[in-house]
């Protein structure tokens, strides 16, 4: 009876309850809004990575990662790729040659990343080849064809089919240049990566490079990316003499990032909770001193104050947690929506492009994450109650009887 | 028959410490199981002080007041809650009912603080609301019921808990002729059949007449007692 009786007093004033029946809808679906935003972005930004730069495991000589020297290469490179690409886990398998270097055009130079690949291997593995929007990926050109972003093509001054020149170190330690015709012009997710990455055919680097067939980096896309790491964890084993990283290994600060998202949300809601704490203790002090000769009435029959606590708390909670259902139904019809046609924010493309987030983001909504959300709501309701509660139990019913 | 009640000395003083208001003032009283006794006075003569006080629901500043050999001045605020719940029904001027209850929940709702279970509870709400009349009424919320059913609503809640006594204080003050009437009717059969005791506070000449004992206070003593 005692939550009959909460329930029909939250709608004594109808007004005042709805007011925070929306409060707390509108809070919960805010919190949960902006952490599906966040979610989805973060989500983009890491496929984003494995499939422009990372992949999902990459294998590399370990003497490599420390110096980047021409020199580490990988030991039977092309009989790992050719063994990997019969892998049943494994979707794809490309080597790589890489090297810095500095690029160079009629007005100026800019230093670069150079990536020497099998195209026909790498377009399985990276996205690049579809993020071409001049010219194409490595079609039309016989020999030192070179694939450049836009970005730095408008740095350098250049056009499409335009000659650049690549200086770097060669393996024998000397200096060594080539000359490259712009084959195509790709714009991906990430601006700096778009301006400090260039590719070119693996067989036109290795000649200048003098590697012969020598890879620096194995990239490997998974068929199923959830199985990166039991994947990565048999590669390790099949292949000890090799550095075997998975992305999250190459990337620690998406992992991380992606880590403290649950957490991120619990702040995040938490503070919005705080806020409207103050809306629930201002209501229901309000109900409890509206009604001070129904309390003293109460106590004066023999409602002991466990009970009295208890029903103030019942209704706060019930108060409250009416709420729950319409921000998460909210929530969902919106992020649900959203989700399929995506948010545009094509009017900050420059701002997102430079951190590699995409103008559209779709929003993802953790479907595990209303449960705590719910939680947290019903221990916000019953914190709101302590103080209205412990002021009804300081009524002396004899005088709280005869209150108007 | 044995006294129910029983006051010594009994006194409540308003602001002791700056303007000493004595609302009650040394009262020594007894009341007999099955009396029907009035409290009479005029305002401010300390009626509802001394109800109070001989309900537990609040603390005297002197004296003592015994329910069945009990000293109820004695006992923690949450025990004399729980001796309330046990011993005492109360009916208020302004009636007091839950205003989200129907009038037969609002009669449960006392038996519900006793744990009585719910199949008892419903057949005794029927049965007290059938008793002051209002049968046919069970269903209403007191904001669809008039000030006369109100109140016999409260007379039922006050007899659920099967008290050993009543405290009314001021019940028809709110209450037109034919409600008080029919109150009274009420009370004094429960009072002579039952042999409930009541003791209420009252202005009203027609209350003070049928009561059978009449006690009356002016400045917080009392100054006659009469038996009819």
């Amino acid at each position: 009876m005692l939550f009959k009786i909460a329930w029909r007093n939250i709608w004594r004033n109808r007004i005042r309850s709805l007011v925070v029946i929306a409060a707390v809808a509108v809070g919960l679906f805010a919190g949960m809004f902006i952490m599906a935003f966040f979610q989805g972005a973060i989500n983009q930004e890491i496929d984003s990575m494995v499939q422009t730069q990372l992949s999902h495991i990459q294998f590399h000589n370990p003497a490599f990662i420390d110096d980047k020297e021409v020199n580490d290469t990988i030991t039977n490179a092309l009989a790992i790729v050719n063994r990997l690409k019969k892998d049943p886990n494994v979707k794809a398998a490309s080597g790589r040659l890489i090297t810095t270097g500095m690029i160079a055009s009629s007005s100026t130079t800019s230093g670069v990343e150079i990536h020497g690949i099998v195209p026909e291997d790498e377009k399985l593995v990276s996205s690049i080849s579809k993020d071409i929007i001049e010219g194409a990926y490595f079609a039309g050109i016989k020999k030192n064809e070179i694939v450049i972003g836009e970005k730095l093509a408008g740095k350098l001054g250049v056009k499409l089919h335009n000659k650049i020149v690549l200086t770097f170190q060669s393996k024998t330690g000397g200096l060594t240049a080539g000359s490259f015709r712009i084959a195509g012009i790709f714009r991906s997710r990430n601006s700096n990566f778009d301006q400090t990455t260039v590719f070119t055919r693996f067989d036109d680097l290795a000649v200048i490079l003098g590697t012969g067939a020598g890879l620096h980096e194995i990239a490997v896309a998974l068929k199923d990316g959830q199985k990166t790491d039991a994947v990565a964890l048999r590669l390790k084993r099949e292949y000890p003499a090799l550095l075997v990283q998975t992305w999250t290994e190459l990337s620690p600060q998406m992992s991380l990032l992606s880590g403290i998202m649950d957490q991120m949300m619990y702040i995040i809601i938490g503070i919005i909770l705080l806020a409207l704490m103050f809306g629930i203790i201002n209501t229901m002090l309000m109900a409890v001193l509206e009604r001070q000769r129904e309390f003293g009435m109460l106590m004066a029959i023999g409602m002991n104050k466990p009970r009295v606590f208890i029903m103030i708390v019942l209704e706060s909670v019930v108060l409250t947690c009416a709420g729950i259902p319409a921000g998460i139904l909210f929530t969902v019809i919106t992020v649900g929506s959203l989700a399929k046609h995506g948010i545009d924010l094509s009017a900050f493309s420059q701002a997102l492009s430079q951190y590699g987030f995409s103008n559209f983001i779709y929003p993802v909504l953790k479907q595990s994450m209303f449960v705590p959300v719910s939680l947290m709501t019903a221990l916000t309701a019953v914190l709101s109650a302590i103080y209205p509660a412990v002021k009804a139990l300081r009524f002396k019913p004899a005088e709280a009887i005869h209150k108007i | 028959m044995g006294n129910i009640i029983e006051s010594h000395r009994l006194s409540k003083t308003y602001n002791p410490d700056t303007i000493p208001v004595h609302a009650v003032n040394n009262v020594d009283l007894a009341v007999e199981e099955g009396e029907f006794t009035a409290l009479v006075g005029p305002s401010g003569s300390g009626k509802t002080t001394l109800l109070n006080l001989i309900g537990g629901l609040d603390y005297p500043t002197g004296g003592e007041v015994k329910i069945e050999g009990v000293d109820i001045t004695k006992m923690s605020e949450n025990k004399l809650i729980d001796f309330r719940l046990k011993n005492i029904g109360f009916v208020f001027q302004a009636y007091n009912l839950i205003p989200v209850l129907t009038a037969s929940e609002n009669v449960e709702f006392v038996m519900l603080l006793q744990k009585t279970p719910k199949n008892e509870r419903e057949k005794r709400a029927i049965e007290l609301l059938t008793e002051v009349g209002l049968k046919d009424k069970l269903n209403k919320r007191p904001s669809e019921l008039s000030g006369g059913q109100q109140q016999r609503v409260a007379v039922a809640r006050a007899l659920a808990s099967k008290p050993r006594f009543i405290l009314a204080d001021e019940p028809t003050a709110n209450l037109d002729s034919a409600s008080t009437e029919n109150l009274l009717e009420i009370m004094a059969k429960l009072n002579k059949e039952d042999n409930m005791t009541f003791i209420f506070s009252t202005h009203d000449q027609r209350v003070i007449d049928k009561a059978r004992r009449v006690v009356t206070l002016v400045d917080g003593k009392i100054i006659s007692d009469t038996k009819k």
